[in-house]
């Protein structure tokens, strides 16, 4: 059985690993080569003189082309990337900075009916984007921030409070009272016993939460496309905004550009993999 | 704890009240704005609100688009789940028993979930694409007679249901393997000394053992695929009739055609459907946090 075991995670391996592969192929062709009807899967220094060989001349255009605005787009790659920088840092910030002052709260404190508080949170995440968006639009195009830096950080802020709270309230539980309680007899305030002793505490559960906010905000696309199709655009709503544009999909560029847009998605999951599981789940299972 | 009690409360509520505060603005002021302008003509472009009464529920009920799109929407949930979870869990038993560099492994295997949908599903069109894509490529060159991935009727909503496989199935084999690592050995050494069968061990054991968290997974994965969108919208757009779901139908709705008031129908709609899931999901995690399962 052994056998089988192997050839069903080495299958799956290919199966994940493929299309990021192929990702990487093609941010070295130039167009016609992912386009061509032979495919192109060996990356040679020279042009092939026969055209339906399965080698393409390798060529790092697509990413020195990363700052060109294509048809369809008003800014160039880097541009937007810059966009899902400051939207995903600073509302992460936000989010972590809220999540965990709440999570406190419900921790160590007996708040009326926290129970429900806490489920209702959650269930806020439960909500298609698309069926509270016009609300919203409404009420930005009212306030001007339709279009905005800030109107996106307000909105991804509240959504990933609920990922924040639940994880929090996860990670502080583990925490020991009595490490704060010891505080207080030593003549410590509230305020103080919580950024002295319990912060240092939760660092760990602080960056494993700001990781996974950072995640679900670099990721969407919903309100992104919906509030956010003029100005202030993430890259997935400006890569959504290239498909059916009059020049052709530009397939390198997407794809060189898909590739600095996942590479620090990687890294990331890499870096909390001990606690994928538990940001998954919204803490709802610990490893 | 120790500080008076009056004071303790207002802490407390000065903890929590902001985040909860944010949570009611965003959440609850759109659900009453929605049920007000259901029942009106509200247009997304200007123009005054008309009370036209139930007519927008009428739509939504006899429309036939919302009932496929419904349709389509619980095929995509029931299908897209099963097979993720019967993916998932093959792969979490293939993988726990331990084989060389299994961190790497798996931390590889997760990492199709972590990626953007949108960003993913776009580039997914490169892959399948009926000229061009490698995947037809290949399967020519092996003597098949590729199929239309994208463009065929019957096909691309299967299409777009790969994609998602490809994403979550990390997704179901990490809780699955979650809830095989939970099983305690000596379950499986008394289970060998009464000589019970490969197969009964799995059934008796193993199974039972797991379900508790894979009904958990199940939930997780069946209230993110009812949202289904940013997969449609990469790969077909929202006004494809063999491919629209709840969530695109309702962008179609209201972002193309500029019908608000019945969009909000719709959402109302959707709404207590949803609600009903989530009641579902959070009394489940509720009976698994009191008896303590997930700790």
């Amino acid at each position: 059985m052994k056998w089988l075991r192997w050839l069903v995670v080495a299958l799956y391996l290919l199966i994940a690993t493929a299309p990021l592969a192929w990702m990487g192929l093609s941010s070295l062709k130039r167009r016609a080569d992912t386009i061509s009807p032979h495919a192109k899967v060996l990356p040679a220094a020279e042009a092939p003189s026969d055209p339906t060989s399965p080698r393409f001349e390798a060529t790092l255009d697509a990413y020195r082309e990363l700052n060109v605005v294509h048809a369809g787009a008003q800014q160039s790659f880097w541009r937007h990337l810059g966009s899902s920088v400051l939207i995903g840092l600073v509302s992460t910030l936000a989010s972590v900075a809220l999540g965990t002052c709440c999570a406190y709260g419900f921790s160590r404190f007996r708040v009326p009916g926290a129970k429900d508080w806490l489920f209702f949170v959650l269930s806020t995440r439960f909500l298609p984007p698309l069926a509270v968006v016009v609300p919203v639009l409404i009420m930005y195009r009212t306030l001007d921030l339709q279009g905005t830096h800030v109107g996106l950080i307000v909105l991804y802020t509240v959504f990933n409070l609920s990922l924040s709270v639940w994880l929090m309230k996860g990670f502080l539980d583990e925490i020991p009272r009595a490490f704060e309680e010891a505080a207080l007899v030593d003549g410590y305030t509230r305020a103080q016993a919580f950024v002295r002793v319990v912060l240092p505490e939760a660092r760990t559960g602080m960056a494993v939460t700001a990781v996974f906010c950072l995640i679900s905000s670099w990721n969407e696309y919903g309100f992104a496309m919906t509030l956010n199709s003029s100005g202030a655009v993430t890259v997935p709503a400006y890569f959504a905004g290239l498909q059916g544009n009059i020049e052709g999909m530009p397939w390198p560029q997407i794809a060189a550009g898909a590739l600095v847009f996942v590479a620090p998605i990687v890294l990331f999951t890499v870096l909390v993999r001990e606690n994928l599981l538990r940001g998954m789940t919204f803490g709802t299972i610990k490893q | 704890m120790s500080s008076s009690a009056p004071r303790a409360r207002s802490l407390a509520w000065a903890l929590v009240g902001p985040t909860l505060a944010l949570l009611i603005a965003f959440n609850v002021f759109p659900l009453l704005y929605n049920i007000a302008s259901s029942f009106t003509n509200a247009e997304l472009i200007g123009g005054e609100w008309r009370s036209v009464g139930g007519a927008n529920y009428a739509r939504v009920f006899e429309d036939e688009l919302f009932a496929g799109a419904l349709r389509r929407t619980a095929l995509f949930v029931v299908c897209a789940v099963t097979l993720e979870l019967l993916l998932g869990f093959a792969l979490a038993l293939s993988l726990h028993r331990g084989l060389p560099g299994k961190q790497v492994v798996l931390t590889i295997l997760l990492v199709p979930m972590m990626l953007s949908p949108a960003v993913m599903g776009l580039y997914w069109n490169l892959v399948l694409n009926g000229n061009y894509g490698v995947v037809n490529q290949g399967l020519t060159a092996l003597g098949f007679d590729p199929p239309q991935w994208l463009t065929d009727r019957d096909l691309k909503f299967w299409s777009i249901l790969l994609i998602d496989v490809w994403m979550w199935t990390p997704f179901m084999m990490l809780i699955a393997l979650a809830g095989l690592n939970a099983i305690p050995p000596s379950i499986y050494e008394a289970a060998q000394i009464d000589r019970a069968r490969p197969w009964k061990v799995f059934t008796r054991i193993t199974l039972p053992m797991c379900t508790p968290v894979l009904g958990l997974a199940v939930l997780f994965r069946a209230t993110d695929a009812l949202k289904q969108f940013d997969l449609v919208m990469a790969v077909t757009g929202p006004n494809d009739a063999a491919t629209q779901t709840l969530s695109t139908l309702l962008y179609q709705v209201v972002f193309r055609d500029g019908s608000v008031g019945l969009g909000a129908a719709f959402s109302c709609v959707i709404l207590v459907l949803v609600i009903a899931l989530a009641t579902v999901f959070t009394r489940y995690i509720d009976r698994l946090q009191s008896k303590d399962v997930t700790a």
